[in-house]
C-alpha cells in the first residue's frame, strides 16, 4: 500500500463516492461538513413557526403585530381532493408552510442553529410550491394572467412568493440577513417568476419596542417597503405543473460566505446564479444575546389571498469550516 | 435503539377574537393516531362555548367527527381528546348568544 500523494484528494473522493450510493445523500452536493439533514418523514427536525419577541410577561400584547401568526409547520403528505395522497419525493412525508386565506399573509418555518466557525455556508432543498385547489362550481375560471385553457391554471397565478433566508450575527453582536426570494406572482395575477432580494435588513422586535417601527397585520416582514426589494436577472420559469394538485420537486441550493457576509450563488434546477454583487444589508446597531447565531427560514407569502403551501421534501445545511 | 412516539404541539391561534363560529385553519394529521384540544382562555370572558372536532379528507370539506361537542364556559382551559380522525383536522369553536372571549389560545397536541 501507498500513502496517496494527497490525502486531502483521496478523503474527498472517498466522502463522493459514499455520498454518491447513499440514496438519501446522493441528490444532494454538501459542503465537507453537514450539519443537518432532514427528511421529514422523521419529525419535524427542529423546522418550528418564526414566533416574535413577547415580553417578561409573555404577554400577546407584546408581539408585533405583523409577527403574531407565522403558524405552525404541518408533516403534509401533499394530500388532496383529486387524487388522496400524493406523497412527498423521498418517502411518504413532506414539511408544509400553509398560510390563511388572508392577502399578504405569511407563513414561516425556521430552523436554529450557531457557528462553529466562519466560511461558506450552504442550505440544499427539494421543494415545491401550490395555491390551494378549489373545488368551486361558482369559482372563477381565470385569474390575472391564467385563464384555464387545458394547460394553464389560475392557481398558478394565485402563488405569491417564496422565500430562503438568514438571521446571522457574530463578532460582538454584528447582525445581518441574507436573502432570495422567487416572486411568482402579484396581487392581481400578473405572472412575475423573478429572483429579488431586499436592500435593508429586516425590522425587529427592538426596533418597534423602541417604537422606530409598527406594522400591522400581514406585512411582508422580511422587507415591508416593496421599494426595499430589487429584482436579481431574468425570470426564471418553474414547473408548477398545470394544476394545483400535481407536485413537482425542484432543486434549491444557495451559498452564502460568513466570513465575508457575502452571497456566493443561488442555484435552482438547472440555473446558476452568481449572487457575489448581491448586498447583504448589515443593521447599524449592535445585538445582544446572539452571538454566533445561524437562523435559516423558509417562507411563503400569499398575495391573492388564496392559501399558499410551501412543501418540502428535504433539507440539507452544509459547511466548509 | 429507544423509538420514541412522534408528537407535535401547533399553536393554531395564540390571539383569537372570538365573537362569531370560529374554524381553526386546515391542519394534516395523518402520521397522528391520537390528538387533544386546548382551548385556553388568556382574559376571563363571560358566556360559554362549545367544541367541536371536524374532519376532511381533502382539507377542502369538512364533516363534524362523531363524538358529542365538548361544552364550557369561557374561562380557564377546556380540552377535548380526539382519536380516529383520518387524514385532516380542525376544530369548530361556537360561542352561546352574548359570549365574549377576547383572547383565545387553541393549541392541537398530536401524538403517534
Amino acid at each position: 500500500m501507498t500513502t496517496p500523494a494527497h490525502p486531502d484528494d483521496t478523503a474527498a473522493s472517498l466522502r463522493e463516492a459514499i455520498r454518491s450510493s447513499d440514496p438519501h445523500l446522493s441528490k444532494f452536493r454538501p459542503l465537507p461538513r453537514i450539519l443537518a439533514h432532514d427528511d421529514f418523514n422523521t419529525g419535524l427536525h427542529g423546522w418550528v413557526e418564526l414566533g416574535g419577541n413577547y415580553n417578561g410577561k409573555g404577554e400577546y400584547g407584546s408581539l408585533d403585530r405583523h409577527f403574531r401568526d407565522f403558524r405552525p409547520p404541518q408533516l403534509s403528505t401533499c394530500n388532496f381532493f383529486d387524487v388522496g395522497t400524493h406523497g412527498a419525493m423521498s418517502g411518504t412525508y413532506a414539511l408544509k408552510l400553509a398560510t390563511r386565506p388572508h392577502p399578504g399573509h405569511t407563513a414561516t418555518g425556521i430552523r436554529r442553529l450557531t457557528m462553529s466557525g466562519r466560511g461558506l455556508l450552504q442550505i440544499e432543498a427539494y421543494l415545491a410550491y401550490k395555491a390551494e385547489a378549489v373545488v368551486d362550481p361558482s369559482a372563477e375560471n381565470g385569474f390575472g394572467d391564467m385563464e384555464w385553457d387545458g394547460n394553464r391554471h389560475p392557481s398558478e397565478a394565485q402563488f405569491g412568493a417564496f422565500t430562503v433566508a438568514t438571521d446571522l450575527c457574530g463578532d460582538d453582536g454584528v447582525r445581518y440577513h441574507t436573502v432570495v426570494r422567487y416572486q411568482n406572482a402579484d396581487e392581481d395575477g400578473n405572472m412575475l417568476r423573478q429572483w429579488r432580494y431586499p436592500i435593508v435588513p429586516e425590522p425587529t422586535p427592538r426596533e418597534a419596542y423602541e417604537g422606530k417601527v409598527d406594522y400591522p397585520y400581514a406585512t411582508d416582514f422580511t422587507a415591508p417597503d416593496p421599494e426595499d426589494w430589487r429584482v436579481y436577472g431574468q425570470p426564471q420559469e418553474l414547473c408548477m405543473n398545470e394544476v394545483p394538485t400535481k407536485v413537482n420537486w425542484h432543486y434549491l441550493r444557495w451559498v452564502i460566505d460568513t466570513d465575508k457576509r457575502k452571497n456566493v450563488e443561488v442555484q435552482l434546477n438547472d440555473q446558476l446564479m452568481d449572487w457575489s454583487d448581491v448586498p447583504v444589508p448589515i443593521y447599524e446597531d449592535r445585538y445582544g444575546s446572539l452571538e454566533n447565531l445561524l437562523n435559516f427560514y423558509f417562507s411563503v407569502r400569499t398575495l391573492s389571498g388564496q392559501r399558499n403551501f410551501l412543501y418540502l421534501d428535504s433539507v440539507l445545511i452544509s459547511a466548509d469550516w | 435503539m429507544i423509538l420514541v412516539r412522534e408528537s407535535q404541539t401547533a399553536v393554531l391561534e395564540r390571539g383569537l377574537d372570538l365573537t362569531d363560529q370560529w374554524a381553526t385553519e386546515p391542519f394534516e394529521t395523518a402520521w397522528a393516531g391520537e390528538a387533544r384540544w386546548f382551548v385556553q382562555f388568556l382574559e376571563r370572558g363571560s358566556g360559554s362555548v362549545s367544541l367541536h372536532s371536524q374532519i376532511s379528507a381533502d382539507g377542502l370539506t369538512w364533516v363534524d367527527h362523531e363524538d358529542a361537542p365538548v361544552s364550557g364556559e369561557a374561562a380557564g382551559i377546556l380540552t377535548a381528546p380526539v382519536r380516529d380522525f383520518g387524514h385532516w383536522l380542525r376544530l369548530v369553536v361556537t360561542p352561546a348568544e352574548g359570549t365574549v372571549a377576547p383572547l383565545v389560545r387553541i393549541v392541537l397536541s398530536l401524538k403517534e
